[in-house]
């Protein structure tokens, strides 16, 4: 089962002027200690339309973590609008916080961003070229996303290969036996997430 | 019979494998497929039962959902105290799980209603064994044990007592194991898998008693689950998917020969569950009709792959009822209400059904003194198992240990009391952490939090620790995290303790009085306290629900880029995983670490310059392009890491502590005796060992303790006679004044309420009595004094090449001759931080690096005695231990040494997972030294303390052999014989009234009552004599 379950994201100073830091106070639980740091991210997402936009406003590692509730506030500077096409700069976009522990990702807080002009003048006519400084911004913080990945927490990927080595014919293919039943049971799961699951079958 | 389908219990439409309804009646949990893992629900009962509580908004109807299980959940059990629910699910988990008191409502972060969780519920362990998917799992009656079967064709049988603990993994199916049952009388487990065949297992040894294959030779494996029942009266095993003449049936097997004449037929498909109801029944005697004696019997529900259920009663021939199209999918699983008159069906269609009978359709419940009367005439003790628990039916063998076990009860009740009264209060305090209410924290948790750098310059942040899980009692949350192996983050824990603390409590104790510049620097360069990134320091924590701006999510426009946007909340980001895109941050990260290296060798030479922030600064310029640099902040930390640096030293002023002498006695090379105050010389050659000594002052005075006020003042070179300067001592204690004159400068003084001693120019010292008498001529110490001190009628000389002396003034004799303190400052750029003289004139030297050692003058030898960088101390918990009312507050010599690393290592140890073994193991050795310790430096007060506490341990755990050691040390020999070398006290207690103290403690385990008996008795003989 997941180690770390997160409990809550407050979104600090919402909305905000467009160039002011992100800053998220994390709450999270751990139900056996890390041996390793979590990393956390922010990213930001320029443009819809790809992820070529998308930048990482920071990373930082939080640890030690022992068993328990932990909290923290993660702060980052505000995307660089040198690196937003000029036409998403106004409108909704998306800040997404991640976490991944041993280089996987197992948690995605996805918020959606409302980049506007408050100046009802400027929004009304808005310029042709964005003027970040006149921009606010507000993260709709009462619909977080969150979707939670299955990952490998135990750092015993020794076992894992010795269980895929594991000679077939002793192991009657159990997993293989029950997927079929199973399957029943998730079809509303996101296609995307069935590897992972059949992943921890292994 | 009523029929009710409550709609509101589901899973948002997914199946809903197991249902399992609390032994109080007032809550079942449900367990099937979350979202995208697993999902245990728990449900409160009354909404089901009663149609006002359904309709009433106040009434919750969830209590609390869980979705730590990562694949779907197969089973959920209650134990039968119903102090806990066990899960056990595809990700091949059993996870047991308790409710907590101490936290408040909580909702599962992101989900999409806002349905706050009503009661917590929080996993205390997590069984890891299986190696495939967990079909079901079982407690067993008394809640000793709890069974888990799975499809890795295991049954493992885990002590419930002390998980996750396995007594035994039953081998034997050749197929998945998909149902488990316990006989209510505790001798047997039977299991049902997938290789058509039943096995019933003996509780005695785990062995094999019977299989049973000839009923389910035709089946094949198609159900889900296999869901078997035993009756409650111990007479009937019946089994799921058996088949009789190629129809489906449930077979019943007779305990006596495990005899398969019988079965249930009529279900078209496989059967998947049965469950016997917990009730033995009897014909419900009708009025006018004579009172006959009816055979009691069991009723027993039965469902199917084909969506019915019947129900049967064992003295009936037809079912009771049939409940065809019951739901649209297979019926997973049954319970019973303990009252044996409400049953609840889940099924795959992700819909629960209850059932309500009256006591006219099935019959009048026996009592449970009936049936366990039954279970008594069937199987005569039905208390098959007695575990180590269960020793309550042991034979109390001596009058007087039933005295102790009453008065033990009594006081358990009247703690209970007072234990009720408290968890009110308690709940009270849950948001409050250390005296700070949680709000206060989360202002300034940016400013407080601990954010470091790692050696390759990312940022880390020290989460604060704001509750721990425990489901037990709420305690304060403890701010530091100390690893248990030291190998955690490799060099970011060189000074762990001090710089992760973080400074929340104000109270933290600035080790040992003085700041120690020997590790300063490395501080300083190994964890980089950057303080908060703040930018700008006007900004304001706090947090801010804003109000959501209007239009957000209006504009019809904006609604096609947020369809866009929802892959991006889902996939993982090709960017994310594995090594980050940090590519762009690459330059300034190598930048920053060569920097770091530049400072440390900057640090080194304890030169603070700013020419590292001119080098960042500069690196920055050129990394302007870099969107993710940040440069500004970059050379602001290496500012506030300045300051940080600078401030620390401040706070390391030394305490005062009247009973105490705070100094700090660098180590120094004649060389180096003119650097710096601070600076210490890291390469001091050992031989040369020197110690700062006192220069001569004009005057000065002392105060030697402030009850009785005592003063001493010191005027140096004062009147001259005859070409003759002399000194005047002067004492003045509680009004009375003495004075007298020396020939010589008075370098330092020092007095106790028995003694005042003087140390002179020309290595003299002077001893007097408290009314100015002299006590001996001027002792000629081997080298000029460094430090005098003098504890009752002991003085300790430390001279400055570090040796040490103590005498005793009254009995005129050496206590410890000239010792060097080579031995334990030998080697390394210690320090002695401070220096303590017993009452016993045991002189204990706090050093630097956190250890303290006392002179054993008996053994001539240095004994160490503490040590902050114990992990002993740090692993050991014995708070079951500790007695309610003195919580630590045990003073003397060893707890001013240790200072508070005792009971922060306690509280330490509850976050960590530690296996039962080793941290009995370090516990016990952790207060074996403590009892040692406490001996040496012969302070009667805390070696009892500790010593009671030892025991209560070792009574505790059941340690027999150390108990039955103390107490024959403790007890002596009972007749005299003179070639005995046995001393009547220790420390100046006397061990047999120490013993008499132990008696109560071990009278408390039954285990020991033979011990207990043993010493009672000799005591009594030695008091007759």
């Amino acid at each position: 089962m997941a180690k770390v379950s997160v409990l809550n994201v407050a979104v600090l100073e919402n909305p905000c002027p467009f160039h002011s830091p992100f800053r998220f106070e994390i709450s999270f639980e751990c139900n056996e200690a890390l041996a390793d740091d979590l990393e956390w991210k922010i990213i930001y997402v320029g443009s819809a339309e790809s992820e070529e936009f998308d930048q990482i406003l920071d990373s930082v590692l939080v640890g030690p973590v022992p068993a328990g509730r932990h909290m923290f506030v993660f702060q980052a500077d505000a995307p660089n609008p040198s690196l937003i096409p000029e036409t998403d700069a106004v409108g909704v976009t998306v800040v997404l916080i991640t976490c991944t522990y041993h280089g996987q990702e197992f948690i995605r807080v996805g918020y959606y961003v409302n980049n506007e002009y408050p100046n009802p003048e400027l929004r009304e006519n808005p310029p042709q070229k964005p003027d970040f400084s006149q921009l606010q911004r507000n993260i709709l913080t009462s619909n977080p996303r969150v979707t939670r990945f299955h990952i490998n927490w135990d750092n015993n990927t020794d076992r894992l290969e010795a269980i895929e080595n594991h000679d077939p014919a002793l192991g009657c293919g159990f997993p293989l036996s029950c997927t079929p039943i199973k399957g029943l049971g998730l079809p509303g799961c996101i296609p995307g997430l069935l590897p992972e699951n059949s992943m921890d079958c292994i | 019979m009523k029929l009710l389908k409550p709609t509101w219990v589901n899973h948002n439409g997914k199946p809903i494998f197991s249902v399992d309804i609390h032994p109080d009646g007032t809550k079942f949990a449900t367990g099937g497929q979350g979202q995208d893992s697993g999902k245990v629900v728990i449900w409160n009962m009354s909404p089901v039962l009663q149609e006002d509580d359904e309709k009433d908004e106040n009434v919750p109807k969830m209590l609390c959902q869980m979705d730590n299980h990562l694949a779907c959940v197969n089973c959920v059990r209650w134990s039968n105290s119903g102090m806990y629910l066990a899960s056990g699910g595809d990700d091949k988990l059993i996870m047991v799980w308790k409710r907590a008191t101490y936290i408040g409502p909580s909702t599962v972060f992101g989900s999409s209603g806002k349905l706050a969780n009503v009661e917590q519920w929080r996993c205390v362990s997590i069984l890891r064994s299986h190696s495939g998917d967990v079909m079901d799992v079982a407690w067993s009656p008394h809640d000793a044990w709890l069974a888990s079967c799975s499809v890795d064709n295991t049954v493992v049988i885990w002590n419930a007592v002390k998980f996750p603990e396995i007594l035994a993994t039953l081998r034997g199916h050749s197929g998945l194991v998909k149902g488990l049952t316990w006989d209510p009388v505790g001798k047997y487990i039977a299991s049902q898998a997938d290789d058509r065949s039943l096995k019933v297992w003996r509780t005695l040894d785990w062995q094999l008693e019977t299989s049973i294959t000839k009923p389910f030779d035709e089946c094949g494996g198609t159900t889900h689950v296999l869901r078997l029942s035993w009756s409650p009266d111990g007479h009937y095993l019946v089994s799921a998917h058996a088949m009789n003449n190629s129809g489906p049936t449930a077979q019943i097997i007779e305990r006596e020969g495990w005899k398969t004449n019988m079965d249930f037929v009529g279900h078209r498909k496989a059967v998947t569950v049965v469950k016997f109801n917990p009730k033995i029944f009897k014909k419900k005697q009708k009025n006018g009709s004579s009172a006959k004696p009816s055979c009691p019997y069991c009723c027993c529900a039965v469902g199917s792959k084909d969506r019915s259920l019947s129900v049967w009663l064992t003295c009936l021939k037809r079912p009771l009822v049939v409940i065809h199209e019951l739901f649209d999918k297979s019926i997973m699983d049954i319970s019973w209400t303990l009252n044996g008159l409400g049953i609840l069906v889940c099924s795959m269609d992700g819909s629960v059904a209850f059932l309500d009978f009256s006591q006219d359709e099935l019959g009048d419940p026996l009592s449970e003194e009936e049936k366990s009367r039954i279970h008594q005439s069937t199987y005569g003790k039905s208390l098959a198992i007695m575990t180590e628990t269960q020793l309550s039916t042991a034979v109390i063998e001596n009058p007087e240990m039933l005295k102790y076990q009453r008065r033990q009860q009594q006081q358990q009740l009247d703690q209970k009391g007072s234990a009720a009264r408290e968890t009110g209060s308690a709940t009270s305090v849950a948001g409050v952490v250390n005296g700070e209410s949680l709000e206060d924290i989360r202002k300034n948790l940016l400013k407080k939090q601990v954010e470091t750098r790692t050696a390759d310059g990312r940022r880390r942040i020290t989460p604060l620790c704001i509750a721990q899980l425990d489901t037990g009692d709420f305690s304060t949350a403890f701010f530091n995290s100390i690893p248990l192996s030291g190998s955690l983050a490799g060099t970011m824990l060189t000074s762990h303790s001090s710089p992760q603390l973080l400074p929340l409590d104000s109270s933290t104790p600035v080790p040992f009085g003085t700041s120690k510049p020997s590790t300063e620097p490395v501080a300083a360069t190994g964890t980089r306290p950057a303080g908060d990134s703040v930018s700008k320091d006007s900004v304001n924590a706090a947090s801010a629900p804003a109000a959501p701006s209007p239009s957000i999510l209006t504009t019809p426009s904006k609604i096609e880029p947020m369809k866009a946007f929802d892959s991006r909340f889902t996939e993982r980001s090709k960017a994310t995983p594995g090594a980050p895109a940090l590519a762009g941050l690459t330059p300034t990260a190598m930048e920053s670490h060569g920097c770091l290296c530049l400072c440390r060798l900057k640090e080194q030479s304890l030169v603070k310059e700013l020419r590292p922030r001119d080098v960042l600064e500069s690196s920055s310029d050129s990394d302007e392009k870099v969107p993710v640099a940040k440069p500004s902040s970059l050379s602001k930390r290496k500012l506030e890491l300045e300051v940080e640096t600078v401030e620390k030293k401040k706070k390391g002023r030394p305490r005062k502590d009247s009973r105490l002498m705070p100094m700090s006695l660098s180590v120094q090379s004649p060389a180096a005796l003119t650097a710096e105050k601070d600076a210490v010389c890291l390469s001091v050659p050992a031989a040369a060992l020197k110690l700062p000594m006192p220069g001569p002052q004009r005057a000065f005075t002392l105060q030697v303790s402030s009850d009785p006020s005592m003063y001493i003042e010191v005027e140096n070179e004062v009147t001259a006679v005859g070409g003759l300067k002399l000194s005047r001592l002067k004492c003045s204690r509680e009004g009375k004044e003495w004075e007298t004159v020396l020939t010589s400068r008075i370098l330092t003084a020092a007095g106790s309420c028995d003694v005042v001693c003087v140390a002179c120019e020309k290595r003299m010292l002077s001893v007097f009595s408290t009314c100015g008498r002299r006590l001996l001529p001027p002792i000629l110490l081997p080298s000029p004094i460094s430090t005098l001190h003098c504890t009752g009628s002991y003085v300790m000389a430390l001279t400055a090449t570090a040796t040490l002396s103590v005498w005793d003034v009254h009995r005129q004799i050496v206590v410890v001759k000239e010792e060097s303190l080579h031995s334990i400052l030998a080697g390394s750029d210690m320090t002695v931080s401070q220096i303590l003289l017993t009452q016993h004139g045991i002189p204990v030297m706090n050093l630097s690096d956190g250890k303290a050692y006392c002179f054993n003058p008996s053994l001539s030898a240095w004994n160490l005695v503490s040590d902050k960088q114990d992990s002993l101390a740090q692993c050991a918990d014995f708070r079951s231990s500790l007695p309610p009312q003195d919580a630590m507050l045990c003073s003397g010599p060893l707890a001013i040494v240790q200072g508070r690393a005792s009971t922060s290592g306690r509280q330490a140890a509850r976050l960590f997972s530690v296996p039962h073994m080793v941290q009995q193991e370090t516990t016990l050795a952790y207060l074996e030294s403590q009892v040692a310790a406490a001996l040496t430096l012969r302070s009667s007060h805390e070696y009892r303390h500790w010593l009671l506490l030892y025991v209560r341990y070792l009574v505790n755990e059941g340690f027999e052999y150390r108990l039955r050691e103390i107490c024959k040390d403790l007890l002596g020999p009972v007749h005299s014989s003179t070639g005995s070398q046995w001393e009547s006290t220790v420390v100046g207690l006397r061990k047999r009234d120490l013993l008499k103290e132990l008696l109560p403690v071990i009278g408390q385990n039954l285990r020991f009552q033979r011990l207990f008996t043993e010493c009672q008795e000799q005591l009594d003989i030695l008091r007759d004599k």
